[in-house]
């Protein structure tokens, strides 16, 4: 593979502004990004867009970069295990043996939306009458307009979903795309959110999806968002992430649950810590 | 898993063929609903049926009627057409079908319905 001096730049770049690692091994990722940045930014060469690093930009330059060399992948009940984690143990622990009014929940990477659609749905089959709070981020502007839309092309929106959840959730819309009715979208507030240097809200949220996201970060940053996220969590509330993920070499106290064939991670509640 | 493709497009069939060898799977072809009726009246050894809607001779549609008329077999049956109304969805689900794909797509569409039907199935 060729050692192109904008591999480093770039990587140095988003590293900086996402926490996001490109190493050495991984620069051959950066190649189509690179392609793409170049046609975007009706840039010359990878030596203009090396200058263009260099010599600082506006906002929007700089969110166009960050959209591109971030991961989007995603599909409705991607790995299905968490959605019945959430719906045969989690909720159950909250809404059967801890009454409350609300249950809030965050999608901290959710993409083109197909997780924040998967947990409502998942919710809305067990507890319809549930009141939920659901906040969706992303770093992507881009890719958070697309989730705010609620709109799938064909092959986007057989991924995974059910043919009866796309018939009972979704409306046929122009060009064979499918958009999701409004009792889900309304029920979802979207926002941008870097995981890597927002301000996190504190103690807010009894479950956060965090799924593949922190495979993306060095050790150090991967610790602060996973310190970020356990303030965030209420007490007793779930940290789950994605299959194959765990918290080794963290030293956050979250207990690891097995549920539904998956591992879940639990915050102690102010109960627990007391009695211990 | 032994699956059974009823399609009247060899070209189709031929695709959604290899995409089931490739998951592991075995594939058999009919190319209509009657020659369907026919395979499973003979021998009823399915695990999944993936029906096209229009055919010549007997459709898609009256296959599901039939089936569900004369109990011919239980086996989960998942439509692949390009039909895509809701309305049309519908009346399949009604008449007994489980899952719907709608033409194109991928073989990783296909390998996740089949997957959702296998785990609903267990």
């Amino acid at each position: 593979m060729d050692n192109k001096p904008v591999y480093p730049i770039l990587a140095k770049f988003v590293f900086d502004n996402t926490g996001i690692f490109y190493g050495e091994r991984d620069y051959y990722r950066l190649d189509s990004r690179i392609d793409k940045i170049i046609r975007e930014l009706n840039l010359s060469s990878e030596d203009a867009l090396i200058e263009h690093i260099r010599s600082g930009h506006d906002q929007e330059v700089k969110a166009k970069i960050v959209d591109i060399c971030t991961n989007n992948e995603t599909f409705f009940f991607r790995d299905q295990n968490p959605f019945n984690a959430l719906k045969d143990n989690i909720l159950p622990d909250f809404i059967d043996q801890k009454p409350m009014s609300e249950i809030n929940i965050w999608s901290c990477a959710c993409s083109s939306g197909q997780e924040p659609l998967s947990i409502l749905m998942t919710i809305f089959e067990k507890y319809p009458n549930q009141t939920i709070k659901l906040d969706a981020t992303d770093i992507s502007k881009t890719i958070l307009e697309k989730a705010k839309s609620g709109i799938y092309n064909s092959l986007e929106a057989q991924r995974g979903l059910p043919i009866q959840n796309l018939i009972k959730y979704f409306q046929q819309v122009e060009n064979n795309c499918w958009k999701a009715k409004p009792e889900l979208l309304n029920k979802i507030s979207y926002g941008e959110f870097n995981l890597f240097s927002n301000n996190y809200p504190r103690e807010k949220y009894h479950v956060i999806f965090c799924r593949n996201v922190l495979i993306y970060q060095n050790m150090e940053n991967k610790n602060k968002i996973l310190n970020k996220l356990y303030d965030s969590l209420a007490p007793g509330g779930y940290l789950i992430m994605g299959a194959g993920e765990s918290l080794i070499g963290s030293s956050i106290e979250l207990e690891q649950k097995s549920m539904a064939g998956t591992m879940v991670f639990q915050k102690k509640d102010r109960a627990n810590k007391v009695a211990a | 898993m032994k699956i059974l493709i009823v399609d009247d497009s060899n070209a189709i069939a031929m695709v959604v063929s290899e995409y089931i060898k490739e998951l592991g799977f075995e594939a058999y072809h009919a190319s209509n609903g009657k020659d369907a009726v026919d395979m499973i009246s003979q021998e009823d050894i399915f695990d999944l049926i993936l029906l096209d809607w229009n055919m010549p001779v007997m459709d898609g549609l009256s296959f599901l009627e039939f089936n569900q008329q004369n109990h011919l077999t239980k086996c989960p049956i998942m439509m692949m057409t390009t039909e895509n109304k809701p309305e049309k969805i519908m009346k399949a689900l009604e008449l007994g079908a489980l899952e719907y794909i709608m033409k194109p797509f991928s073989k990783e569409i296909l390998e996740l319905k089949i997957q959702t039907l296998k785990k609903a199935a267990a």
